[in-house]
């Protein structure tokens, strides 16, 4: 596999986006006829860039691509689809109500002499295609009645019926469950060993040694090397992708924690038409402690942050701080008691288009009377740019001015800023919803470090992650949240990723 | 700050670069009929005046409507609440007597509270019925055109005219003039000061504009959107209103079929071309008025039909706002490419 023919050659890529972001910086790189590669690298490090330039979503400011000896630029995917390169990516964009073989033929449906959909003839197609490819696909099902593993599988197909040689794949894991992953990488295979070409992008290391035949590691735009997989270790990986030795060891140092900050008691949430979100939960924070919620997306994390800060109402149940029942405030008075770092930052904690020393402000301004003037009526200017000024000072901000537009910042230094606002409020409670996703790894220690600065002090911390390192690394203890329900509250001494890993899927620790 | 006027000059010039255009292919002399223009708009005492004082019901709807958009809300009702504030006005010029010192602003301030309560009702739809603003305050443009329209038929028409329109206010609430100058000028100036200052002043004015921005982000901050947001409809009514007191006080000094002409939506024009922001609202809203106030004296001494001020308008709108986006772009994509170059390097 390794010593086929070259069929894509990307020679000296250089992709800046404006204003000056370079998200590829000189990358060449050879892709092999029937082989699978994988493209790996931390968030942001360009292996999406460098896979949307090949396939024409976006332009290359200079660099060439020669493809099976040809140089080739493509303007708009149709065309790289055209010539054979084809690739699906991670939102699934598919017509629900339309069966699958409708969904697949959408576009280049066959006609008849009158130029009308032949629909026997169509289905007959696609038909032939899923047992050609073996697909296990059913043509006449809706696509809003499978799974999102099948769904995918009519992304690829669609791309299967149009005749391409090169798939590229955008992280198609992120979305499947750990028991449909075995199957796709089966048909994957399988379409390798038929001659297909296939570009597969992860992060996930594991995953990517089983796949591949050659893995190509990226790190801030760079290239760093392409190596058989055979040839090389998930440390080896890591290191690649990382720059250094990855410690995945805990800086944490042992504390008694104090007195109870924040209490919730049989909180749930059920929807309007009966969906339960949250279950009857229970659980503490005590003051100098950081409690992680592990749990796969979408088990609850979102209700229990919108319960928290008040954007939903429970239907039941109570929240405490320092004794204080704050279950029926609105959303200034809960800030006085919670700093809040949301997880998506242009969407709930900034914004992009103000200068930093407006998102930096915000709350304290309501809080804290040196913003103040004109009995409440004038916001003190003054005051808010040497607010800003210290915070950009004091939190490591890579920033111009206070008046930068804050979309100018770096998404590092987006989140020290939000990270820096909030915990300046100095409220007993920290809540942060994913604080690190999507961070470079100098940003992400340094806000780790924040978080154990707070522990330290003394307040307590309630953090959501989806990355149970980050949860491993900085907790004390363990909160699982598995359908609305909290199957597991465990000290993090007594307890394993295996364990948690367990919960978060099953609910329930396997007997083996 | 400088990119702004490079945009507003790059417009003004292309603009009257195919005005040219246009003018040559119907026979006429360009140069001679932008001289007139601009010499029958900004060149001399009397036209200047006219301009500015002619700027006022465009320029006070202008800031009405950038300040409801640059803070998310979608007040599209300032024709009505223009109107609004003239019979407000009109009404209170034709029961009150009092001494002018008092009648005047007495007067300015009904005409903004006609505003404001004709915002008021979609204001108030909206946060108990959750009726959209846009769609509200649109129909209410129309309730408040026939609405008026009877008002001047029916209750208040002057019975010695023989078309609807009302008689003629109390002479004290008449707007006094300093020469050429009619002092309905000093309110404007006044209104766009004040609002500056509010907006970008006030507290709430930056809970104002961090809404407009995002509204996610400004709720879980701890701002009080909702009261936020009826705070803005109340004061961009007012806003609409006062111009349409002011065109009473001023001009007419009665209410006649057709007060408000296109004056709101001319604003709303001027302030989507001036991005929202109050100072280019204003100055905009000036240049707007000198196009419109020269053409007519255009008219008188070339053979130019003064449509040719709303064909410059509308090329002017078009231009501006189009290269806007494109000079953001292409300011983006130049830093984009010597980014690259330096890679490369």
């Amino acid at each position: 596999m390794t010593n086929n023919p070259t069929l894509i050659e990307m020679r000296h890529i250089v992709k800046v986006y404006p204003p000056s972001v370079l998200a590829l910086d000189d990358v060449t790189v050879d892709f092999r006829r029937g082989e699978i590669h994988s493209i790996v690298g931390e968030n942001g490090a360009g292996k999406s860039t460098l896979m949307k330039v090949l396939y024409g979503l976006t332009q290359a400011n200079s660099g060439e691509i020669i493809y099976k000896g040809e140089p080739v630029h493509f303007r708009e995917p149709g065309e790289a689809i055209a010539a054979g390169i084809g690739m699906v990516h991670q939102e699934i964009v598919l017509i629900p109500e339309y069966t699958v073989w409708e969904n697949i033929v959408l576009g280049v449906e066959p006609v008849n002499w009158l130029g009308k959909i032949d629909r026997q003839r169509a289905r007959q197609l696609v038909k032939q295609k899923i047992d050609e490819f073996q697909f296990n696909l059913d043509p006449d099902a809706r696509v809003e009645s499978i799974s999102v593993a099948a769904r995918q599988k009519v992304e690829i197909l669609t791309l299967l019926y149009r005749n391409v040689e090169v798939l590229i794949l955008d992280e198609p894991t992120a979305v499947l469950t750990p028991q449909e992953i075995p199957q796709l990488f089966a048909e994957l295979n399988r379409l390798r060993d038929g001659g297909h070409t296939i570009l597969f992008i992860s992060h996930r290391l594991e995953e990517v040694l089983e796949l591949s035949d050659r893995i190509t590691v990226m790190r801030k735009g760079k290239k760093v090397d392409t190596v058989p997989a055979s040839a090389t270790t998930r440390q080896e990986l890591a290191r690649m992708m990382v720059g250094r030795d990855v410690i995945f060891t805990t800086r944490r140092k042992p504390q008694p924690p104090g007195e109870a900050v924040l209490r919730v008691e049989n909180l749930s949430l059920r929807e309007d038409h009966g969906r339960v979100r949250l279950n009857n939960l229970n659980f503490e924070v005590r003051a100098g402690e950081i409690v992680g919620v592990a749990g796969v997306e979408g088990n609850g994390q979102f209700e229990l942050v919108n319960t928290l800060m008040g954007i939903q109402k429970p239907t039941s149940g109570r929240i405490f701080i320092r004794n204080v029942d704050i279950t029926h405030f609105d959303i200034l008075q809960r800030r006085q008691y919670i700093s809040f770092v949301p997880q998506d930052r242009g969407k709930m904690g900034a914004s992009l288009v103000a200068p930093l020393w407006e998102d930096a402000i915000m709350t304290h301004h309501r809080l804290n009377p040196r913003f103040s003037q004109w009995n409440g009526l004038l916001l003190n200017t003054r005051f808010a740019q040497q607010f800003t000024r210290d915070l950009i000072e004091n939190f490591s901000v890579v920033a111009p001015s206070p008046r930068a537009p804050f979309r100018t910042l770096s998404g590092g230094n987006q989140q020290k800023v939000i990270v820096g606002r909030e915990l300046l409020l100095q409220s007993d409670f920290v809540l942060l919803d994913q604080p690190t996703r999507g961070l470079d790894v100098g940003s992400m220690e340094y806000i780790h470090d924040q978080i154990l600065r707070i522990r330290a002090e003394g307040r307590a911390v309630l953090m959501i992650s989806a990355d149970l390192e980050e949860i491993f690394l900085l907790s004390d203890r363990i909160l699982v949240l598995y359908r609305g329900q909290l199957v597991g509250n465990l000290p993090v001494e007594q307890t394993n990723p295996q364990e948690v890993g367990s919960l978060m899927l099953e609910g329930q620790v396997q007997s083996s | 700050m400088r990119q702004k006027i490079l945009n507003a000059l790059i417009g003004i010039v292309v603009a009257l670069l195919l005005g040219a255009v246009l003018l040559l292919l119907q026979g006429y002399d360009p140069l001679a009929t932008y001289e007139a223009l601009f010499r029958y708009s900004l060149f001399g005492y009397y036209p200047f005046a006219t301009t500015l004082r002619n700027a006022v019901p465009l320029v006070l709807p202008g800031l009405s409507a950038a300040i409801a958009f640059a803070s998310g809300v979608v007040n599209l009702g300032q024709p009505g609440q223009l109107v609004m504030g003239a019979l407000f006005a009109t009404v209170g010029g034709l029961y009150l007597d009092l001494p002018p010192a008092l009648m005047i602003p007495v007067l300015a301030l009904l005409s903004m509270l006609g505003g404001l309560l004709w915002a008021g009702v979609a204001a108030l739809l909206r946060r108990f019925f959750d009726m959209s603003e846009f769609i509200v305050t649109l129909m209410l443009n129309m309730i408040a055109d026939f609405f008026t329209a009877w008002a001047i038929t029916e209750p208040f028409k002057d019975p010695a005219a023989f078309s609807p329109m009302t008689p003629q206010i109390n002479p004290n609430g008449w707007l006094p003039k300093w020469g050429e100058f009619n002092t309905m000028i000093l309110f404007m100036f006044a209104a766009v000061i004040l609002a500056w200052f509010v907006f970008n002043r006030w507290k709430a004015g930056y809970e104002w504009r961090i809404t407009g921005q995002n509204a996610l982000f400004a709720r879980l901050g701890g701002c009080n959107i909702n009261r936020n947001f009826m705070a803005v409809m109340l004061m961009t009514g007012a806003l609409a209103g006062l111009a349409g007191g002011l065109v009473v006080m001023g001009g007419p000094h009665r209410f006649i079929r057709g007060l408000g002409a296109n004056y709101a939506w001319d604003g709303v024009m001027i302030a989507i071309v001036a991005n929202n922001g109050l100072i280019a609202t204003f100055l905009y809203g000036l240049f707007f008025s000198a196009i419109q106030t020269g053409a007519l004296g255009m008219e008188l001494i070339t053979s130019v039909p003064n449509e040719i001020s709303q064909v410059l308008q509308a090329v002017l709108v078009l231009v501006i706002v189009a290269s806007r986006e494109y000079l953001n772009t292409f300011v983006e994509q130049r830093a984009a490419r010597r980014r690259a170059r330096e890679a490369r390097t």
